[in-house]
């Protein structure tokens, strides 16, 4: 079991890791927040295999603050970039 | 391991698959807009999955518990980041190699959100709400009851809305949630195949303009939203007057076939809710 979560929390971190490259390169607004957005779920990720590697419940209201933050940072994102080109 | 492990494993294990080929795709795709058909909704998707797989590897009914609910928030928040954000690369002038686009030669009249309605907080409304509070509380003491319901009230207070009315038949609504789970599921599973094939030859981009002939805007918006949500698919502007959805898809191959497909989701939506029809 704790080698699954292993696997599963390498893995996110890889993943994460491959969308920061994204978020440097860009070569745009638009790619860096949705590789923003998607190190932000990911993270929540990793916190969910985290509370279910020590079972406590701790973690899991943090799940939701880290998805809510990055769906409302995304969405005022893309208001903005709407306003600033449209 | 239990059988619960095993299968708690299992989910955990699609979930981190997608989330990974997302953020592959996410170097991978060729342009803005097919990197966003590959990452935010497959990775949606993902953080789903690894939540309820999470609670289940655990055998913690609350962890599965609080998992079903980050699928729900998953499933109600990633199609609204994924229109929005469409636009705002369109806005943006990042949106290029279309083989085809309704959008350009559209004088579009979006569809605004025109409340008429002040809300008034009804109680039956407010249940779900409470209910929510209570759970992300994990503690259901007189004092977490009482501010949920205060703050589904407030919620209620300043929520406004359009009049009009959705009744749902229940069986219809059942038939649309199956059919589109399983279409949910298959076009992930085809980006993720995507992704992993080195080459990005079937990518080929378009706008196509496709009337919504149940000519019901919360058809219209179900409809908007479940394309949305499905990697592959994404509704970029969404018009009233009248009712037109414009998609970018990711694999054009005729404008027939893009609104036979987005026909079929309208069909199944329109015999799930019913509305009475505009004048």
């Amino acid at each position: 079991m704790s080698g699954v979560l292993t696997l599963v929390q390498v893995l996110l971190g890889l993943a994460a890791a491959f969308a920061l490259v994204r978020a440097v390169r860009g070569p745009n607004l638009v790619d860096r927040i949705v590789a923003l957005d998607l190190v932000l779920l990911l993270v929540a990720g990793g916190l969910a295999a985290h509370g279910a590697r020590d079972g406590s419940q701790l973690f899991v209201g943090a799940v939701i603050v880290v998805a809510l933050v990055a769906f409302v940072g995304t969405v005022l994102v893309a208001r903005f970039i709407e306003w600033r080109d449209g | 391991m239990t059988i619960l492990e095993i299968i708690g494993s299992a989910i955990l294990l699609a979930g981190v698959g997608l989330s990974f080929l997302a953020a592959w795709g996410l170097l991978d795709f060729p342009s803005a807009l097919a990197r966003m058909h590959a990452a935010t909704k497959s990775a949606s998707l993902g953080l789903a999955l690894i939540a309820v797989g999470a609670g289940v590897a655990a055998e913690s009914a609350g962890l599965v518990g609080i998992g079903l609910l980050v699928a729900i928030f998953m499933f109600l928040t990633a199609p609204i980041s994924g229109h929005m954000l469409g636009r705002a690369t369109y806005a943006a002038g990042q949106v290029s190699g279309l083989v085809h686009d309704d959008l350009a030669t559209a004088a579009p009249q979006t569809l605004t959100f025109r409340p008429d309605e002040r809300g008034r907080p009804s109680p039956t409304r407010m249940i779900p709400l409470v209910i929510i509070w209570v759970l992300l509380w994990r503690d259901a003491s007189l004092g977490v009851w009482v501010g949920g319901v205060a703050i589904a009230a407030l919620i209620e207070l300043i929520r406004r809305r359009r009049s009009e009315r959705v009744k749902i038949r229940p069986g219809a609504a059942l038939v649309f949630l199956s059919r589109y789970l399983w279409m949910v599921a298959m076009s992930n599973v085809r980006v993720a195949w995507e992704v992993i094939t080195p080459r990005n030859d079937q990518i080929r981009e378009a706008i196509v303009a496709v009337p919504i002939s149940c000519a019901s805007v919360p058809v219209a918006l179900l409809v908007a939203n479940a394309i949305t949500y499905t990697p592959g698919t994404l509704t970029v502007e969404l018009t009233e007057d009248p009712l037109v959805l414009y998609v970018h898809v990711l694999h054009f191959e005729s404008v027939a076939a893009v609104r036979k497909d987005v026909a079929a989701l309208e069909d199944l939506v329109c015999a799930a809710l019913v509305t009475p029809q505009p004048a």
